[in-house]
């Protein structure tokens, strides 16, 4: 099990490094996401605007617009969910000449049910479906600390503005650290023939346990990482329609405009089949100690147990 | 360095007659806001913002956000002045396929911030002067916020980053007009100290009240405070800005929102209202006839001329007249150049310079040195090599240049190839150099000549009158065509000189009223005069014109 956040903080500075052009700021939560390493090792690109959500997208938007590469973090629930006027107005949709928003990547921690004791209140649900509807906007959500470390690299060499969203928990090794990854490009982790559950952040090793188990009943259960739910894959979707005729999606987000939503989307426009959604049932979610997490996953049915029911269900239609 | 006055004052004239025309075309927009800010932008694009219109991306260029966006006409017709696009394009803002949106894009080039959402532009400008500092650029960053806007939390946010980090770079103003788009601020969400009464005038009145420069104080910042349509007073506020280290600069700058065209002054209606394109060239003559007064300290007391430009500047005064006489080309002599540099630290006030002498163009650069910001030499005591020497002096100083002629002569000749260029034609109308004279009656009829003679050339200053102007022919001088008057006797004369200058203004009101009013019957008879009285609402402007069309027959 690896922290994101720490990969996230590693990454950082190897891109800074690398790239002068890096700028780093946060909001009075730079030790918990780490990224207060990169502000000792460059001072001097490194802003800790302080409890101010809006201002930090906004700074980092000025920064940006003067040729800095911006990477703006804090937890999930204090920046879609707050600060929407500023990532819309002031970072997607300012063009300069033929380029497509500003150089502003939003990292955050925190996103979904498993923040666990802090509750309802800091458990982001609504998210993905806030970025997704940002014109210009690429939204990710890494599945372990290798596609962090991936992504990082990726937003700082691409242009444009970015949404990545960690969980705050620890997670399992997925990838191999050479695993490629690409916006648009979603990863088949297990192939199989019967369904696919489509998965992303720390629903992917649950789909991969899921997809365990169903073989062991001799469905054969294909598993993708969907880390980039936009661009979304459409054409692994498709083949996956096409050739597994059943989809399942898991998030920890809203069922509505999540990344299930993104998927149901896509086949229905390329090849509709039946499509069925995990995530939080159009509710909120509420405090749970780390070790008692997964039991409030299962309350939203966010567990490897249900997703193989669920598939199996959908196997009958 | 001089101030430039004219040039900025004509170019800011250009750029509000383009907010009209822009806003009236679309049929939607915001005047309001753009003229209350209309001296701000003009005295930065004139003087301090460093850019090239032929290569909007240049590095090193100042940036200018507007964070109070939808003043958008206001920007985008400083930004055709200034050359970024022609001054026609104007007539497709807000229009469907036009670079000039509705509110400031990035889409039209020059333009540095996407406005319309309010209370971001600080923000922005933050991270804009940051990145300028990591890259040591010494380009400095400008913005303006409204002061509707200083309602949103962000503001804040942004002061105390700008603090912490000590954004030396960055210059802020704040156009206080006191009108958000429901009310006035005070009544929407104080700025100030809480108004007892509904009178939102009272907040004009009493300046103890005003305590948006003591927030921005305890935010960290340095603060000056000035009255923001005063040309003199922001360039000198940018100045020092300029020169404060260790802490961002706040200019809070006292305006009024529609400034200039009186049925929009301080009237919250015209926050987000296009004019009825029926009344924009009685908008337009309205724009024409700003005026100036000008009091001549030597009709005061001459043994206390700092006294003297004390009164003027506690008055109001928009220009001190320094008549200097040298004894050669008037019996009469009265001071020189070391006076005025003696002056000069005493205002901001511009120092409208009459030469009275021979050879001026011998002394020219002694009075521009001196701190003059218009200096107006005699036709009778120099010609057309000497007036093209002067010119270019004057030009290369920043000084703006007058040409002055005595009853008894006519503009020569030889000086109608300068009028294109000139600022100022001071027409006298007593015999310089002896005080107490009576204004001579046939300088009327010069007036009238000279005015079509002016036209002809492409003259596009302002005229000036100086000799016995006092009350009863200060409006009539004013229908002749004169925009700028010098006050003797009648101002620096009086023992409250304050209130001799509000009469002089009082009675150009007046008599500008009633141009109006004829200028609105030209254009569309008995129906847009009374449309154009109509319009007229915040306080007793309504009654007191009407009774001037009354007595004007219309």
């Amino acid at each position: 099990m690896t922290d994101m956040r720490t990969e996230y903080a590693r990454s950082l500075i190897e891109v800074g490094r690398k790239d002068p052009r890096v700028v780093v700021l946060g909001a009075d939560t730079t030790d918990s996401l780490k990224t207060s390493g990169f502000g000792r090792e460059f001072p001097d690109r490194f802003f800790n605007v302080g409890i101010a959500e809006a201002n930090l997208v906004t700074v980092s938007a000025g920064l940006a617009a003067s040729g800095k590469v911006a990477f703006a973090s804090t937890y999930a629930i204090f920046l879609p969910g707050r600060a929407v006027d500023q990532i819309r107005n002031n970072v997607a949709y300012p063009s300069p000449q033929d380029k497509k928003g500003l150089d502003v990547k939003l990292v955050v921690s925190h996103g979904g049910l498993s923040v666990g004791p802090d509750g309802g209140s800091h458990q982001q649900l609504e998210d993905i479906a806030i970025m997704r509807a940002i014109p210009n906007f690429r939204v990710l959500i890494p599945a372990d600390t290798a596609a962090v470390a991936g992504l990082t690299r990726l937003m700082a060499s691409e242009y444009g503005p970015f949404y990545m969203r960690m969980a705050r928990s620890k997670t399992p090794l997925i990838h191999a650290e050479s695993q490629k990854f690409e916006t648009g490009r979603g990863i088949t982790l297990r192939d199989g023939s019967d369904c696919t559950i489509v998965s992303c952040g720390i629903t992917v090793s649950m789909a991969l346990k899921a997809a365990e188990m169903l073989q062991r009943e001799g469905v054969s259960c294909r598993v993708l990482d969907m880390f980039s739910i936009k661009p979304i894959d459409s054409d692994l979707l498709e083949k996956a329609a096409r050739e597994t005729g059943r989809i399942l999606t898991a998030e920890e987000h809203n069922i509505f405009g999540g990344m299930g939503s993104a998927v149901a989307e896509s086949v229905s426009e390329s090849y509709p089949v039946p499509v069925r959604r995990i995530g939080a049932q159009d509710a909120f979610g509420e405090s749970a100690r780390d070790a008692e997490i997964p039991e409030l996953l299962k309350k939203h049915g966010i567990t490897s147990v249900n997703m193989a029911r669920q598939a199996r269900e959908l196997e009958k239609r | 360095m001089g101030l430039d006055y004219y040039k900025i004052k004509k170019n800011i004239l250009r750029a509000r007659k383009l907010v009209i025309r822009g806003t009236s075309a679309a049929g939607s927009g915001h005047p309001g806001g753009s003229f209350s800010m209309a001296e701000i932008l003009g005295c930065l694009f004139g003087n301090h913002l460093r850019f090239d219109p032929k290569n909007p991306l240049w590095e090193d260029r100042d940036r200018l956000v507007l964070s109070k966006g939808h003043a958008a006409p206001g920007l985008y017709s400083n930004m055709a002045v200034a050359g970024y696009f022609d001054e026609s394009e104007i007539d497709t803002l807000r229009k469907f396929g036009s670079r000039l949106q509705g509110h400031p894009d990035l889409k039209c080039p020059g333009v540095e911030f996407c406005g319309g959402s309010l209370g971001t532009g600080l923000s922005y400008s933050v991270g804009v002067a940051l990145a300028a500092r990591m890259d040591s650029r010494d380009s400095r960053v400008y913005v303006v916020l409204g002061d509707g806007e200083s309602d949103e939390g962000q503001v804040w946010e942004a002061a105390m980053t700008a603090a912490k980090y000590k954004v030396d770079n960055l210059t802020a103003f704040l156009d206080r007009n006191f009108i958000q788009q429901d009310s006035y601020t005070e009544k929407i969400m104080p700025l100030d100290e809480v108004l007892d009464g509904d009178d939102p005038s009272e907040m004009w009145k009493d300046a103890s009240r005003w305590k948006i420069g003591d927030k921005w104080r305890a935010f960290g910042w340095n603060v000056i405070e000035i009255d923001g349509h005063r040309i003199e007073q922001i360039d000198a506020a940018i100045r020092r800005a300029g020169e404060t280290k260790g802490v961002p600069t706040m200019i809070i700058s006292r305006t009024i929102k529609g400034k200039s065209v009186e049925h929009m002054e301080d009237n919250p209606q015209w926050h987000g209202k296009a004019p009825d394109p029926a009344m924009v060239p009685v908008i337009n003559l309205e724009l024409d006839s700003q005026f100036m007064i000008a009091p001549s300290i030597i009709a005061g007391d001459m043994a206390d001329l700092a006294g003297e430009v004390k009164k003027c500047a506690d008055g109001r005064a928009d220009y001190i007249h320094l008549d200097v006489m040298d004894g050669r080309f008037v019996p009469e002599k009265t001071f020189d150049h070391a006076k005025i540099k003696e002056l000069r630290p005493l205002t901001a006030i511009p120092f409208d310079t009459h030469l009275m002498i021979s050879e001026p163009a011998r002394h020219i650069s002694d009075y521009i040195d001196a701190g003059s910001d218009i200096i107006t030499v005699h036709a009778e005591a120099t010609d057309e090599s000497g007036f093209g020497e002067i010119c270019d002096r004057l030009k290369g100083g920043g000084v703006g240049a007058g040409l002055a002629i005595n009853p008894g002569t006519d503009l020569p000749e030889w000086s109608h190839k300068f009028l294109p260029s000139l600022d100022q034609i001071i027409v006298m109308s007593v015999v310089p150099g002896r005080s107490g004279q009576k204004y001579i009656a046939e300088t009327h009829e010069k007036m009238a000549k000279l005015g079509s003679v002016l036209k002809e050339c492409g003259f596009s200053g302002y005229v000036e009158a100086d000799g016995g102007i006092n009350l009863e022919n200060i409006g009539s001088v004013f229908a002749d065509g004169a925009r700028v008057f010098v006050g003797g006797g009648a101002i620096a004369g009086q023992s409250d000189v304050r209130a001799a200058i509000r009469g002089f203004r009082d009675e150009v009101l007046r008599a500008r009223r009633r141009l109006l009013l004829e200028e609105a019957g030209r254009q569309g008879g008995e129906d847009l005069v009374q449309k154009w009285i109509g319009l007229h609402v915040v306080g007793k402007k309504q009654e007191q014109i009407k009774r001037i069309a009354q007595e004007a027959g219309l």
